[in-house]
């Protein structure tokens, strides 16, 4: 495998530390006179996302971090997990739900994510920064209340419930944000 | 935030600034000097990387050659020039950077480097102010004394071996990862050197930064023996093993290091053998003992004298608040 050596990171450099695929999120060399220089790094773990500071002296070295990822298209979800296809070679992997974990809720049906392969093996989905989906339930808005930021739950196709503002109804599409979950804009049309 | 100096600005900012340095200097009595930046060797340092030039290598500072012309009877001299060291970038490191070095018989150079932050600070008012108070005043600290300060009461000695220096960091916050070199002196020296990069960025950075924004310079000086590098040693009032290297901060910054020098051509060539144990324990490449200079230390030998290096880009830096200054 190839070797990465301190020195050589920085922003977006994927390394492997215990076993986990990094990314170098922010990086900062610092060097006291005639001292050791120091790499102050914050990484984040490419399969769960949990973030981490590590400082580094000169001199270390690490394995590059073998992660590739392939843009697929979901689909379908099974009791075993999520399956997702190679629109080139026609390959299906399969992810298990622990996974994907939230991101099923805004897995439509053929929605284009890249998933992320770690030694060849699938490790995680990322997901565009919206999606469109229909509201499939909803209470009807209460006549007269137009208030802009009253809010009520609504349920869209994939059983994902968010909170969106009163005028939405049945039927009707609406953009939402994957990374927060919140309702963005009502889409026309 | 101000938009960026155009390039004019950013010329007549450095032509004021070298000017000041070498009017400085030239009251002092300090003729200017130009030395080869490829060089067939380099002070063999710990962590200080040179770039390959065949055959040979650009300098990191211009240190050995302008000693040489010491010992062949120069004088007092000083030299502006751009040295190289592989892989050090970041917000205040650059693989390539403008070193002003000098070196007098008499007189102290930490007081050069008080008035020539003075002298560059006034030259450059009409471009630019500092961003962060540059000092009002000088104060000298010792290393053992600052160690002490800032730790809650650690008291070395500065003789103290790799084993000893291992016991006596255990458990604190600057514990040392375990010593990968053999021969004890190579020991000794990386004991140190790890300690005083841990303690540097926890806990002497912070406290140089508070005594800096209050407006105060400090010359950190009397560094332990161990840590001398090319400077003579010393025992202090306190019987401590010290030595004449001082490093310069100001604007919470590093900006100089400098030593009352090293004169003995035995001594020093075991000190750059240690070194070189080290490099090679931690994988660097190895590189040539200094033979031509270490001649010149033996016959016709340097004179008593002084120096220090200071990282100009910083003190313009620092003097005009353009951090960018050097793109």
């Amino acid at each position: 495998m190839a070797s990465v050596d301190v020195s050589e990171l920085k922003k977006n450099t994927k390394i492997e530390i215990d076993g986990h695929p990094y990314t170098v999120v922010e990086f900062q060399f610092v060097k006291p006179g005639k001292g050791q220089g120091l790499y102050k790094c914050r990484i984040k773990n490419m399969i769960t996302g949990a973030v981490i500071d590590r400082t580094w002296r000169s001199g270390e070295k690490f394995d590059a971090a073998n992660v590739e990822s392939k843009q697929m298209q979901y689909l379908f979800a099974s009791a075993d997990g999520f399956t997702f296809m190679d629109n080139e070679s026609y390959e299906q992997v399969e992810l298990s739900s622990s996974v994907v974990g939230d991101d099923k809720w805004f897995l439509l049906d053929n929605l284009a994510v890249d998933v992320l392969f770690y030694n060849d093996r699938p490790v995680g989905i990322s997901l565009p920064s919206h999606v469109i989906m229909e509201i499939t339930d909803s209470e009807p808005g209460v006549k007269g209340d137009t208030a802009t930021n009253v809010t009520k739950q609504a349920t869209v196709s994939t059983g994902y419930q968010v909170q969106v503002p009163i005028f939405i109804k049945v039927g009707e599409r609406v953009k939402i944000d994957t990374r927060s979950g919140a309702y963005i804009e009502r889409v026309n049309g | 935030m101000s938009p960026p100096p155009s390039v004019a600005a950013r010329v007549a900012t450095w032509d004021a600034a070298l000017a000041a340095v070498r009017a400085y200097f030239r009251g002092e009595g300090l003729r200017e000097v130009m030395t080869p930046p490829r060089v067939p060797a380099v002070a063999i340092e710990p962590w200080i990387e040179p770039v390959p030039a065949t055959p040979g290598w650009l300098h990191t500072s211009p240190e050995l050659a302008m000693k040489s012309l010491l010992a062949h009877g120069s004088g007092p001299i000083f030299q502006i020039t751009h040295v190289a060291r592989a892989s050090e970038r970041g917000a205040w490191h650059r693989e390539q950077f403008v070193l002003l070095e000098w070196y007098r018989l008499d007189g102290d150079p930490a007081d050069d480097v008080a008035a020539l932050v003075a002298r560059v600070l006034e030259a450059l008012a009409p471009w630019g102010r500092p961003s962060t108070p540059p000092p009002d005043r000088w104060s000298r600290v010792a290393f053992l004394d600052a160690v002490r300060e800032t730790t809650g009461g650690l008291a070395l000695r500065g003789d103290e071996d790799g084993e000893a220096l291992t016991r006596a960091l255990a458990g604190a916050a600057w514990s040392l990862p375990p010593l990968r070199t053999t021969d004890a002196a190579a020991r000794r020296l990386e004991a140190w050197t790890a300690f005083f990069t841990a303690w540097s960025d926890t806990a002497l950075d912070p406290w140089l930064a508070a005594r800096a924004g209050a407006g105060e310079g400090i010359h950190l000086i009397a560094f332990p023996e161990p840590l001398a590098a090319l400077a003579e040693r010393s025992l202090d009032a306190a019987g401590r093993s010290t030595s004449g290297r001082f490093e310069s901060h100001a604007f919470g910054r590093e900006l100089a290091n400098g030593y009352r020098e090293l004169r003995d051509p035995i001594e020093q060539r075991a000190r750059f053998a240690a070194v070189a144990a080290l490099r090679g324990a931690y994988g660097a490449p190895p590189l040539p003992m200094p033979e031509a200079f270490l001649a010149d230390l033996t016959s016709p030998g340097l004179p008593v004298c002084s120096g220090a290096a200071l990282g100009l880009e910083r003190l313009v830096a620092l003097a005009t608040g353009d951090v960018a200054l050097v793109p």
